[in-house]
């Protein structure tokens, strides 16, 4: 394995992690936290447009729902956070699965934008079903308590988001190289060619927006514990906006890149705070230098300039031949054309 | 029956408006098959640019509606020149997230250059404020503006589309590119052309507009999905189905708005987009293709 290979580069990344609340001041850790968030949302969202190929615009609205079910549960009826904070993954994940309905009627553009309406939907109820979500001003959430363990709320948190972050990469990494990745890669390179190969489009697209609904509620989970406070401006266009970028920057179909690509997007959001519209100007600029300049995004470019940050969709590498005659011929003859 | 008329004379006016916001979408989807997703911000770039000539540059509103228009048509074909040509043969996720990012960048420049005053400005109405009464319909003089205004440049669009050779040529390749380019069309030319003809049309709505209502930078989104929910109604490549959706779009807020509740104005052009797309895709007046969506 290549010294700066991704395996390495993530290692490192993730033992920076785990070090940081020992050397950081509360913002900072505030920021690290977000960026765990931020890797979710990426990953997640990567799985369904870079993997899957869906082109979907729901995922600001998947986090938004992780958040409100995790805080309405509380609020509601009374959940404590360990309790309500996986339902409200449940939850996310379920209108993951609903919204692919559509996926399998529409795709490219269309679904583009029947997603963003729904996004704009979910948006709408949170603003206006004032008697569960409380409306515009939104709502406050119980505080978050790691009662036997000795530590504090935000350290506790930035712990649970980095062990749960660490699992979910791990399972993504292993997901994409899996029969199930490589289903999710056939079903976007070709719908047609991928049915005839014995692909259930209806059950690999589900599944798709599935997984990303659920990395997004449980980021929503999360964020809605870090806040300690849930409102609907925060799942709005700009937060879709923001995701798009992470997977654009970082590299569309990479799970390694999905991960820098939230570092990128965090450190530039809060080099810019306080600023929306250099806000939007700059993100709007990012997407469509990366589109038009890097596309791939800084995977594409890794892996052209470091060795081992190939992301092959196969774990063994290359499949056996399966031309007998062809395997048992000297390999230097097999090369020839 | 005097709340009946009310809601449906401003359901029309309206209506008008996202037609003509529909209309944009719809040349740029004939003739290059995308969608202009920054189609909203340009409308709302537009608009504010008419404000600046307008109020900020004190011309008057005959002048400050064609320097629009102009500048309208100039912000399409950058978007053309940006997002659409250099990606012609990229996937179709490229070509959204690129003009998704246009619409970005518009957006912050608008809310730096306008928003900082207040996050509403007023654009001052260019006829009497004062209802009129038409018979039992009580009627105010601006939306009978727009809605004039708004069938006056749909009748522009329509003659410049079947008149003349630049309205044939985008005919043409909307029909079958590959044949238009045998026959000598500069095809990326007409790309360019229906980016900024559909900007222009948009610009010309915004401006119409201006007058009922405040402009805002984040209003362009509002306006590009209830423009592309009468585009998908009309069935996306018919203009005439794009003006049938507007209105329709148009007065079904109305209504809802009416006799629901206020807060039903906005959600309704999200439940039709979804309805169609899922139960029609082809739309009202659209014609069925093998593969089109």
């Amino acid at each position: 394995m290549a010294l700066f290979g991704r395996r390495n580069i993530l290692l490192a990344l993730l033992l920076l992690g785990a070090a940081a609340p020992f050397f950081v001041n509360s913002y900072q850790l505030f920021v690290a936290n977000l960026i765990v968030v931020f890797v979710l949302l990426s990953i997640g969202l990567n799985i369904l447009v870079g993997y899957a190929g869906q082109l979907a615009f729901a995922n600001a609205a998947m986090f938004g729902i992780g958040a409100y079910g995790t805080g309405l549960l509380q609020v509601h009826f009374g959940l404590p956070f360990w309790m309500a904070f996986p339902l409200g993954a449940v939850i996310a994940t379920s209108v993951g699965l609903a919204i692919s309905l559509p996926a399998l009627r529409v795709s490219g553009l269309y679904l583009a934008l029947s997603t963003l309406a729904f996004a704009e939907f979910t948006r709408w109820v949170f603003l206006h079903w004032e008697s569960v979500t409380f409306g515009a001003g939104g709502f406050k959430t119980p505080p978050v308590s790691f009662e036997p363990l000795p530590v504090s709320k935000p350290v506790g948190l930035y712990y649970l988001s980095l062990i749960l972050a660490t699992v979910l990469v791990v399972l993504a990494q292993n997901l994409v190289r899996s029969r199930i990745g490589r289903a999710f890669v056939a079903v976007r390179d070709g719908e047609v060619a991928a049915e005839s190969l014995g692909i259930d489009l209806l059950r690999y697209k589900a599944l798709a927006f599935g997984i990303s609904g659920f990395y997004a509620g449980i980021a929503g989970g999360l964020y809605s514990a870090m806040l300690n406070y849930v409102s609907p401006e925060g799942y709005d266009l700009f937060q879709m906006v923001l995701h798009k970028a992470m997977i654009v920057v970082g590299g569309i179909a990479s799970i390694g890149g999905s991960v820098l690509g939230a570092f990128a997007v965090v450190a530039l959001l809060e080099g810019l705070r306080e600023v929306k519209g250099v806000q939007e100007i700059a993100f709007g600029a990012i997407l469509v230098v990366f589109i038009l300049f890097m596309p791939g995004g800084i995977a594409a470019f890794l892996r052209r300039k470091v060795r081992g940050w190939d992301e092959p969709v196969h774990r063994a590498g290359p499949p056996p031949n399966p031309d007998p005659a062809a395997a048992a011929r000297p390999a230097s003859e097999a090369a020839r054309p | 029956m005097l709340l009946l008329s009310y809601l449906l004379l401003s359901g029309v006016t309206t209506g008008a408006l996202y037609a003509l916001v529909a209309l944009g979408i719809v040349v740029v989807n004939k003739a290059t098959g995308v969608i202009n997703f920054a189609h909203g911000e340009l409308f709302m770039f537009s608009g504010f640019v008419a404000w600046s000539l307008h109020v900020g540059a004190g011309l008057a509103y005959p002048i400050a509606l064609p320097l629009a228009v102009a500048a309208g048509f100039a912000l399409g074909v950058a978007t053309d020149r940006i997002a659409f040509r250099p990606l012609m043969k990229a996937d179709v996720i490229s070509l959204v997230l690129a003009t998704v990012g246009i619409a970005f960048v518009l957006r912050g420049v608008a809310r730096v250059i306008w928003g900082g005053k207040a996050d509403y400005l007023a654009f001052p109405p260019i006829t009497s404020p004062e209802p009129v009464m038409l018979g039992e319909i009580m009627v105010i003089p601006q939306q009978l503006a727009v809605l004039g205004g708004a069938i006056v440049v749909m009748l522009i669009f329509a003659a410049f589309f079947r008149l003349t050779r630049a309205g044939k040529m985008m005919q043409a390749t909307a029909d079958n590119a590959k044949a238009a380019t045998l026959v000598g069309i500069r095809t990326e030319r007409i790309y360019t052309l229906s980016f900024g003809t559909g900007a222009a049309i948009a610009a010309a709505a915004a401006v119409l507009m201006a007058p009922l209502t405040l402009l805002y930078p984040d209003m362009g989104f509002a306006f590009f999905i209830k423009g592309f929910a009468a585009a998908v109604l009309g069935g996306l490549t018919s203009l005439p189905g794009a003006v049938l959706g507007g209105l329709t779009i148009g007065v079904i807020e109305a209504l809802a708005g009416g006799y629901i509740h206020s807060s039903f104005i906005e959600v309704s052009a999200f439940v039709v987009i979804m309805i169609v797309l899922i139960v029609r895709p082809t739309g009202l007046l659209g014609v069925s293709r093998v593969r089109r969506v």
